[in-house]
């Protein structure tokens, strides 16, 4: 049965006592009205009753009109008071008959009584019959008397018996109500609180990682419901949690490939590369003076090449390491870190003469030592770049930009055509020729994955001669365990 | 000072790197005797005086050169092994290598290796470095004494 069927019964079970109870206090209420009545009704029967009798003594003892003429308007009243009677139950039906025979007989007596008392010996036999009639009167009367009292008095009983009635049935009401309620409360015990707690530390441990844990709930109720569906929700995570645990040891798997791969890289193909270098410059060194000029250019290409494929092997082991290496989260400032590089360039080649324009305070967060490997690039980049310009001017510096913070390197070097900007950012692609600016290729290809690690964009503007701008936009810092292609552990 | 004959231990499986090594000693000037080993159990053999070279005599080089990728037991593990026995406890061991890899820096330090050096393709950075080894660890560096 369902909690809500449950609860739908209890309350109808409920409203049921109560409204028994509510019909027992109005019927009490009725009740007890009737007989208040019947004890008032009944009081002035009394009354007419005790009047009757003073009167009809006053008759008895002194013959006046005036009594007779009284005796006939009680009469009268008391005839009224018994013929329309206010309240009374079937039981005093029948004393209610007795007193209007009582009454009749008394009244038809009191007529037979004569209006002059009787005198003398002559009339004894009269004497004795008027005391006779007299004492049969006041007899009756008497009667009708003690049985008023008894309707006053079974009017007071009645009122007691209901009283004694609604104490009862409220009482029994109460006890049913109290059932219930008990009832209710030991049900939802076991159907709700009981389940809620399961469920409780069911999502405790599962917070906790304990994936395996099952509720198993037999009942059929809305709670139930609810402990199948965990159940089911428990196991598709569990399901898609391995998945992602299987596919998180491939790429793990895989990073540990991609490692023993860039080891031997950087191990095994310089040897060859060294040894040309070496040899080459061996046999310049040794028999230089009996090689022609085209052997001996010969042999310093073949030295060039080694040498930049060197250079070649470890920027791309730097690229390498730049998509593996951990971020490692903190305030960086841009402009201090740009002061040190450009302070460098400018003492690897101290003739050039290039104007260092670099904003203060551009503070970022993000990795210090990625974000050093990009700005290095970016800087030297200018720096090279400009190297066929007069006047030249690198700039650092930052802008607002739809409410963000965007930071560029700006310069007015080369520059390059925005046709070839999309090929801007590979590797190994390059938009001019090595004889006029030598490079591999490889710089802005690991500015934008220092970039992309960080989840920040970054993009660029320029024009053949008239310089280039390198821009990124600094995100809000994402939480690394969301970012693509690091797998965790 | 005579118990050590001065010579330098190059352990180095490449013939390449050992031509181009050993002509670098020459054009920096360096006149010690090279002992050439080509593999990591050779080097341990050779120092400790036992297989091939059982009967060399116990004088310890001046100088280990040691590459890293090393047939049978890789540098490291020579350098491990050179470290845990008393005799070769202190020798001045200096790492030359292609790789620059940071774990293999951190382990060679770890490990004990007094110095990491990588080979450049460039013959001519290359010889500038073997000079600079050479005139350090040969003639400025005061070697520990003899075990």
């Amino acid at each position: 049965m369902k909690i809500r069927s449950k609860a739908a019964l209890a309350a109808g079970l409920m409203l049921g006592t109560m409204a028994i109870i509510a019909v027992s206090i109005v019927w009490a209420n009725a009740q007890v009205r009737a007989a208040v009545a019947q004890q008032r009704h009944s009081v002035e029967i009394a009354g007419a009753l005790n009047n009757m009798r003073m009167v009809t003594f006053e008759y008895l003892l002194n013959r006046r009109d005036r009594a007779r003429l009284q005796e006939q308007l009680v009469w009268e009243r008391l005839q009224g008071l018994l013929a329309h009677p206010v309240g009374f139950d079937g039981a005093a039906a029948g004393t209610l008959a007795n007193l209007r025979n009582q009454g009749e007989a008394s009244h038809h007596l009191f007529g037979e009584v004569d209006a002059t008392p009787a005198t003398g010996t002559a009339d004894d036999v009269q004497r004795r019959f008027e005391a006779q009639l007299s004492s049969r009167i006041l007899i009756l009367q008497q009667n009708s008397l003690v049985e008023a009292e008894q309707l006053i008095h079974d009017a007071g009983a009645r009122i007691d018996e209901t009283q004694q009635r609604v104490v009862l049935v409220t009482s029994l009401g109460l006890l049913a109500m109290a059932t219930l309620i008990a009832a209710t409360a030991w049900l939802f015990r076991r159907d709700v609180l009981g389940p809620i707690a399961r469920l409780e530390l069911a999502t405790r441990e599962v917070a906790a990682g304990n994936w395996s844990f099952e509720l198993d709930v037999g009942s059929t109720d809305e709670l139930g419901d609810m402990a199948r569906h965990f159940d089911a929700m428990t196991h598709a995570l569990r399901d898609s949690f391995d998945r992602l645990h299987a596919s998180n040891r491939n790429l793990v798997a895989l990073n540990k490939e991609l490692e023993s791969f860039s080891y031997s890289v950087s191990h095994d193909l310089r040897s060859p590369l060294r040894s040309m270098d070496g040899f080459s410059l061996a046999l310049l060194e040794d028999y230089g003076d009996r090689l022609d000029d085209e052997a001996r250019d010969n042999l310093q290409r073949i030295r060039a090449a080694s040498q930049r494929m060197g250079r070649l092997i470890d920027e791309l082991l730097g690229l390498a390491r730049v998509t593996r290496a951990e971020l490692r989260l903190q305030d960086v400032d841009l402009s201090a870190m740009a002061q040190e590089i450009a302070s460098a360039l400018a003492q690897a080649e101290p003739a050039r003469q290039v104007r260092w324009d670099i904003q203060n305070g551009i503070l970022v967060r993000g990795d210090r030592e990625l974000i050093a490997i990009a700005l290095h690039n970016l800087l030297a980049n200018a720096w090279k770049f400009t190297s066929k310009v007069k006047e030249a001017v690198i700039r650092v510096g930052t802008r607002v930009e739809d409410g963000a913070q965007v930071c560029f390197v700006s310069d007015n070097g080369a520059g390059f055509d925005m046709a070839y900007a999309s090929r801007l950012f590979g590797a190994f692609q390059r938009l001019h020729h090595e004889s006029d600016f030598p490079g591999t290729g490889v710089g802005l290809a690991t500015v934008q994955r220092v970039m992309r690690r960080h989840g920040w964009s970054v993009g660029a503007q320029a024009a053949l001669g008239q310089g280039a701008t390198f821009y990124f936009r600094p995100a809000e810092q994402q939480d690394e365990r969301t970012e693509q292609g690091h797998p965790a552990g | 000072m005579n118990e050590q004959n001065k010579a330098i231990l190059l352990v180095e499986d490449n013939d390449d790197d050992v031509a181009l090594t050993l002509r670098a000693f020459k054009r920096s000037h360096l006149m010690n005797p090279v002992v050439v080993v080509r593999d990591g159990v050779e080097a341990l053999d050779f120092l400790f005086a036992r297989g091939v070279h059982a009967g060399r005599g116990a004088a310890p080089p001046t100088l280990v050169i040691l590459d890293l990728k090393l047939p049978k037991l890789d540098g490291l593990g020579v350098l491990k092994a050179m470290r845990a026995d008393h005799r070769t406890a202190l020798l001045p061991t200096v790492i030359l290598t292609s790789s620059k890899e940071e774990q293999d820096v951190i382990a060679g330090y770890a490990l004990g290796a007094n110095s990491y050096v990588r080979k450049p393709v460039d013959f001519a950075e290359f010889l500038e470095a073997v000079k600079v080894l050479g005139i350090y660890w040969l003639a400025l560096n005061q070697v520990p004494p003899p075990q």
